[in-house]
């Protein structure tokens, strides 16, 4: 039993790093019905840009802390966010009118050119993280020790998850932006500037999952120019495992496929995790393609 | 007009069929092996073309079926000795098979989502692979000794006369092109392309899609699979790195940018994709990087590929002849 | 479409009818992964190689002529390698070092042999490649069994009873595990764990629990620094204090960096010496020369083996005073003996395997220094 719950507190704890990325994931899918291949690897570039700032810039010696830390991942998710819009720009807007698969191509392509732009700018090698910036404390509960930045780690993905729940319900861009989500013409015809839109979510999506990046980078310690690629298609997978263009479906099916993925690695076997994973997307969408909390994917006629 | 636009054509296919024929007098054992490679994807790609090219299916787990042949091929050679041209068919199948099981359930997907699928499932099958699944795949470090073919006695080693394997993978080239191009334009192959384009209209027509989407799956996957029992028996060993996620993207990149859905157009898909990183060597760190880069650019400019299928033409001679009609 | 076929059809042809190189110089190759996923090792031997053949040529070149590096990348793919192989075999080089992977190295081995160019593995590990009985090739790297039986001898010697053993199922890993397990099994020692992690995943909680509730003596873990950096990190996190003992690919610098020097402390790996620990001039101002030039120490130690196998070549011919592929091959089999190299001494057995005691047992200390132990 006892290794149950440490399995998952595990599991929880990698699932919101997933979140934290599916969320992007979700958003530009809600809109433009896009998977953006290249999340994965704007997630990536988060972490690299991270390191960038940290040691060019020396933040944490200049103000200290916590409060470094947070100038950090906020400097990067900007940064990650323009990066949004100018992929956009490049590879998306031109394919607007084309048929899908122009776009998922393109977007595959703008894949491969981030993840080896970044090998060829910061080298092949993993980075490491400068350590000792975060607080390394570990809360215990029922006996089970759980460092306490896993706690951290989580409250930010809920925390800005639940930011982005308000601000897509409650303002008037986020209205704009579930219209746009629903119907793009329709919105046009109602006098919503929906390349602004479009915009403002290629912002936030590719920004959160450059927190994602920075968080990975900070805790974990290292980072490679390949983490993209499978941290994005479990994203991915959480996105459709709870409904891909909902919001909570993505935290809750970050959460979830983490769990599975610990659980199914503890009492099946560690070597088959990432078999795992992709067998629960395949499953999702063969058996449930609406995800647990969203919109229908399959088209039978 | 048509007639002299044909008459343009013949002369240079037959051009570059006889330089094909002939090249391996002239240009060395590197570069024999660098056309054997071509002949290889060129095989590969025509193999997805049928799913992806005639049947509009966003297929990127192309490489789960030419591991499987592959691996079927290796298995029974080094188990039982086998000679490796009879386990062509056999390979085949077993990937078909394969296909048919998998395809089933997920042949309605919308195209994306298909895509994705198909990632999954090519995946899983290189975790399975490495993994030593039913302990006959011999694990990360695959399987070695796999046999050269032999015709009639005589060993065809890829290894050190890669103009003997040349004329062989050319002997299977041929037959491909030509069954594939009396494919394309039977009932199955017009069915598919019709599907491909309107699939509310065809299913109207009375075609039933799923069965053909699935036909198509099982053909395109039969072939990789034979395609992998040349491929094993010209390295004499394979391993799951041979089988990962991007061999299906090159697969992908040579069909979609040389010419979805037609076979000339995937064997320049192929030539390019395999011989420009050989000839302009300088540029090895880059080439995936300009990969992606032509990737976006293509479907930018010209998403159909370089060389985009040619719509059908009837002469109108024959039309009078035969008169059809409504 | 004519146009693009004619371009294609001329760059063959300007390709293969390239003017036939200077003669006055010695062309050793070097196939290495500069592209794929070992895209890191590759660029470390590229450097390393081209750092010992500018120092020859500095010191007056070989047998009077220059020693140029010719440079293949076999992308980390049998395919590649193989085709990399083949294109080498084309120019003119007196022998090749390279490659690591051992189903990399398998590929390019006949083409080689064909050819009857010298090869000198440095990173491919698979007892295999040795026992096919080809008379040119040759390896600086010490093979599965060797390093194995170190292993087991160390896991015993510190008297551990339940042993936990845990690899990243690629070739090199996998195949250091299956040996040492072969050894162990036939001691009196249980195996309470032997299973896989996923490398590049960075969170090994669920795999760290998974073993802690098998409750190993010791854990042994064949595989590479990122993945044991980050679970010494997470091993001290969780509050479990086993040993964890690593094989040759946990050796690199930054291993400490990534656990930090209160986790690192106390981890002990296997490992042929480092140059920082040789006492011999070579290892010295190699190590120094490589410090001006790159501002860090090389990292991984199948590149410095790669240092090794050109350093082995460049003697031979110096030896023989010949380029010629049998003399080369005798030198090395019959004659070379305690030649000091960058990890050590170096000779070849008759099968092309390097002989001798390779391995010895490091630990990291409190600041993060790797001690040999004795």
């Amino acid at each position: 039993m006892e290794q149950f719950f440490t399995q998952l507190t595990n599991g929880l704890a990698v699932g919101g790093i997933y979140a934290l990325i599916a969320l992007g994931y979700t958003m530009v899918y809600g809109v433009l019905k896009l998977i953006n291949f290249a999340h994965g690897d704007l997630f990536t570039i988060g972490a690299y840009l991270g390191l960038t700032l940290l040691t060019s810039l020396a933040l944490t010696d200049h103000i200290g802390g916590i409060a470094g830390v947070i100038l950090l991942a906020v400097m990067a998710m900007g940064l990650v966010g323009i990066i949004g819009i100018l992929l956009d720009r490049a590879a998306y807007k031109p394919l607007r009118t084309s048929p899908r698969l122009s776009a998922v191509v393109s977007a595959l392509g703008a894949s491969i050119v981030l993840s080896n732009t970044i090998m060829l700018v910061y080298g092949p090698s993993t980075r490491v993280y400068p350590q000792g910036l975060l607080p390394g404390q570990v809360f215990y509960i029922f006996g089970l020790p759980v460092p306490v930045m896993r706690f951290v780690i989580l409250g930010a993905s809920i925390a800005l998850m639940i930011g982005l729940y308000v601000f897509i319900q409650r303002t008037k861009i986020g209205t704009a932006i579930r219209a746009a989500a629903i119907d793009q013409d329709a919105a046009r015809l109602m006098g919503i500037n929906v390349d602004r839109v479009i915009m403002l979510v290629f912002f936030i999506g590719p920004a959160l999952g450059g927190a994602a990046g920075v968080m990975v980078g900070l805790y974990y310690g290292q980072i490679t120019f390949t983490m993209g690629w499978i941290y994005g298609l479990k994203a991915f997978t959480a996105a459709i495992l709870g409904g891909i263009g909902n919001i909570p479906g993505a935290m809750v099916g970050g959460l979830l496929l983490g769990v599975i993925e610990a659980l199914g690695a503890t009492y099946i076997s560690m070597a088959w995790k990432d078999a795992i994973a992709f067998f629960v997307l395949i499953l999702i969408l063969i058996v449930r393609p609406t995800g647990l909390l969203g919109e229908r994917v399959a088209e039978k006629i | 007009m048509k007639h002299a636009a044909g008459q343009i054509k013949k002369p240079a296919y037959a051009v570059i069929i006889l330089l094909w024929l002939i090249a391996p007098l002239f240009i060395g054992k590197y570069w024999t092996d660098v056309l054997n490679n071509v002949a290889i994807y060129a095989l590969l790609g025509l193999s997805l073309n049928i799913i992806l090219g005639y049947g509009g299916m966003f297929h990127m787990g192309h490489a789960a079926f030419y591991a499987i042949g592959a691996y079927t091929t290796a298995i029974i050679n080094t188990a039982w000795g086998v000679p490796v041209l009879w386990l062509m068919p056999l390979a085949g199948l077993a990937a078909g098979l394969f296909a048919l099981v998998v395809a089933r359930p997920i042949i309605h997907l919308r195209g994306d989502y298909l895509l994705i699928v198909t990632i999954g499932m090519v995946e899983i099958v290189r975790i399975a692979l490495i993994n030593n699944v039913f302990g006959i795949t011999g694990g990360a470090n695959g399987i070695f000794g796999i046999s050269s073919p032999t015709i009639f006695g005589f060993q065809i080693n890829g290894i050190v006369a890669p103009a003997h394997y040349f004329y062989l993978v050319t002997a299977f080239l041929a037959i491909t092109i030509v069954l594939f191009y009396l494919l394309e334009n039977s009932r199955f192959g017009r069915a598919l392309k019709f599907l491909c384009s309107d699939e509310v209209a065809a299913e109207g027509s009375g075609i039933n899609t799923a069965g053909y989407k699935l036909a198509a799956f099982v053909i395109g996957a039969v072939w990789a699979g034979m395609t992998g029992t040349l491929y094993a028996s010209k390295m004499g060993f394979i391993s799951p790195e041979s089988f990962s996620f991007w061999e299906s993207v090159v697969m992908f990149m040579i069909v979609i940018l040389g010419g979805s859905g037609n076979i000339a157009g995937v064997l320049l898909g192929a030539a390019l994709i395999i011989g420009l990183p050989e000839i302009f060597q300088g540029l090895q760190q880059y080439r995936l990087l300009i990969f992606g880069l032509a990737l976006m650019i293509m479907m930018i400019f010209r998403p159909q590929g370089i060389l985009p299928p040619k719509p059908r033409s009837y002469p109108i001679g024959k039309l009078e002849k035969n008169e059809v009609s409504l | 479409m004519k146009k693009l076929l004619f371009l294609l059809l001329a760059g063959i042809v300007a390709a293969t009818t390239a003017p036939a190189l200077a003669q006055d110089t010695i062309k050793i190759g070097l196939m290495c992964p500069l592209t794929g996923s070992w895209a890191a090792e590759g660029k470390d031997m590229k450097q390393i190689v081209e750092l010992l053949a500018d120092q020859v040529n500095n010191q007056g070149g070989l047998l009077g002529k220059e020693v140029k590096v010719v440079i293949g990348d076999d992308g980390g793919d049998p395919r590649t390698a193989a085709l990399a192989a083949q294109r080498m075999a084309t120019r003119d080089v007196a022998a090749v070092v390279g490659t690591y992977g051992s189903s990399i190295t398998e590929a390019s081995q006949n083409i080689y042999a064909s050819a009857n160019i010298i090869q000198v593995a440095n990173g491919s590990t698979a007892v295999r490649l040795t026992e096919k009985g080809l008379p040119y090739f040759f390896r600086t790297c010490p093979r599965d069994d060797e390093q194995g039986r170190v292993a087991v001898k160390t896991l015993l010697d510190s008297g551990y009873e339940n042993i936990a053993i845990l690899h990243d199922n690629t070739t090199y890993a996998k195949g250091l595990a299956d040996e040492a397990k072969k050894l162990l099994d036939k001691k009196d020692v249980n195996i309470v764990f032997f299973d896989a992690l996923t490398p590049g995943e960075q969170d090994y909680g669920t795999i760290l629990s998974k073993m802690k509730t098998k409750d190993p003596d010791v854990v042994f873990f064949t595989g590479y620094y990122p993945e044991a950096g980050l679970m010494l990190r997470q091993k001290m996190e969780k509050g479990w204090d086993v040993p964890f003992i690593g094989g040759d690919a946990t050796n690199n610098p930054d291993l400490v960096k990534i656990a930090g020097n209160k986790a690192a402390e106390g981890f002990r790996f296997l490992s042929p010496p480092v140059p920082g620990d040789l006492p011999t001039k070579e290892a010295r101002e190699f190590l120094d020369a490589y410090k001006a030039r790159y501002q860090t120490t090389p990292g991984s130690i199948w590149a410095v083996l790669a240092g090794d196998g050109f350093r082995v070549i460049v003697e031979a011919i110096k030896q023989t005073q010949s380029t010629d592929t049998q003399k080369m091959a005798d030198y090395l089999h019959d004659e070379m003996e305690g030649f000091p190299g960058l990890t050590g001494d170096i000779a070849f057995n008759e099968k092309g395997d390097r002989i001798g005691d390779v391995y010895r047992v490091y630990r990291v200390d409190a600041d993060g220094n790797f001690v040999l132990m004795e």
